[in-house]
């Protein structure tokens, strides 16, 4: 009973913190969520609305479009970013000549602010200034103009999230590709196994835990993902780069369309929270089969 | 999930008390969302209610 008591006293410092900073704006968020609250509306002050936000939400046709958007967005950055930072974290393993000066430039995008990886991209990506649209017309005769096509826009955005966030995961899946046991590598080979054989069955199976955080990790950004796509597109050509955070964010502030931007974000939360468990639940059930 | 005891029923994962409160608050919400997107002219939502609340109640003691 004392330690029990001991423990709480310990943990209070944190569960404070914890209510003030999540419990209670996510209440908060949810209360006014069921009102219709905008500060330019005749009357600005709150008045219940019950399932009112939420009713208009789901016929929204430029949020859902946000949403698709946002869930084609992270499909395409979190899939290219553990398949390209496995592949990193492999090659990093071995020793090649420069391998230090490789893996800390490598490492650099990480330390940039989003806001300023959005402006950098912006500035290469200018037509008439920028290299990649005037290597691209030299090259490949490609007319690239991000405000014109939308599918060079999406992809841009596409290859600057990967571009700033694969060193994450080659950090992240490198130590854990670092504290594998070697035994059973070394046993495999012994036993005469295929390089490929040991990744599939050894390497991948051991790593599962570490590959598994990294992918909710990457998802929940990449479903807020808001200032790099707000430097470089501004969620334009139309709306067509405009995720959910920059839908969310168009609502709430320049609109003062606080009801419905908080039912559009208790969407968000919701939306993360399903993906990121459906995903662990199909993981923990595949290993309850087995077991 | 898996560290803690958990057992089995009718989903097909093994859950504890707090996954199928979890899963079926989960269940509540995207009846309800669909429920406004496609029903709701047509049954009202209350009907959603009644319904989700039976199957959370259905999931929290045989899931």
């Amino acid at each position: 009973m004392r330690s029990s008591t001991t423990g709480w006293l310990l943990l209070a410092p944190t569960i404070a913190v914890l209510v003030l900073t999540g419990v209670l704006p996510f209440l908060y968020v949810l209360a006014i969520s069921f009102f219709d609250w905008n500060l330019f509306a005749v009357n600005p002050e709150p008045r219940w609305a019950a399932a009112n936000n939420f009713r208009r939400l789901v016929h929204d046709a430029e949020f859902l479009k946000s949403i698709w958007l946002t869930l084609l967005f992270t499909l395409w950055v979190v899939a290219s970013q553990v398949i390209l930072g496995f592949a990193l974290a492999r090659l990093m393993m071995r020793d090649f000549p420069f391998k230090k000066v490789f893996r800390a430039v490598h490492t650099l995008p990480l330390m940039i602010a989003p806001i300023a990886v959005g402006a950098t991209w912006r500035l290469m990506t200018v037509p008439g200034l920028g290299p990649i649209p005037y290597y691209l017309k030299d090259w490949f005769g490609i007319d690239y103009r991000l405000s014109m096509f939308p599918d060079q826009a999406f992809a841009s955005v596409v290859v600057m999230d990967i571009w700033h966030w694969t060193p994450f995961v080659t950090l992240t899946i490198l130590a854990g590709l670092s504290n594998l046991p070697q035994e059973p590598v070394e046993q495999a080979r012994i036993d005469g196994a295929q390089e490929w054989q040991i990744f599939r069955d050894i390497v991948l199976p051991a790593m599962k835990p570490v590959l598994l955080t990294t992918i909710f990790i990457r998802i929940m950004d990449a479903l807020r993902v808001v200032d790099e796509v707000w430097m470089l597109t501004q969620g334009g050509p139309g709306a067509e780069t405009r995720f959910i955070g920059l839908h969310i964010w168009k609502i709430v502030f320049p609109k003062t369309d606080y009801g419905y931007g908080s039912a559009m974000s208790l969407l968000t939360l919701y939306m993360t929270i399903v993906i990121c468990w459906l995903l662990y639940a199909a993981m923990t059930a595949r290993k309850d089969r087995a077991s | 999930m898996t560290s803690m005891p958990g057992r089995r029923g009718f989903l097909p994962i093994r859950t504890n008390t707090f996954d199928r409160v979890f899963i079926s608050v989960v269940l509540f919400v995207a009846i309800h969302l669909l429920w406004m997107r496609f029903l709701e002219p047509a049954l009202p939502l209350w009907i959603a209610t009644a319904l989700s609340v039976a199957l959370g109640a259905l999931i929290v003691r045989k899931g």
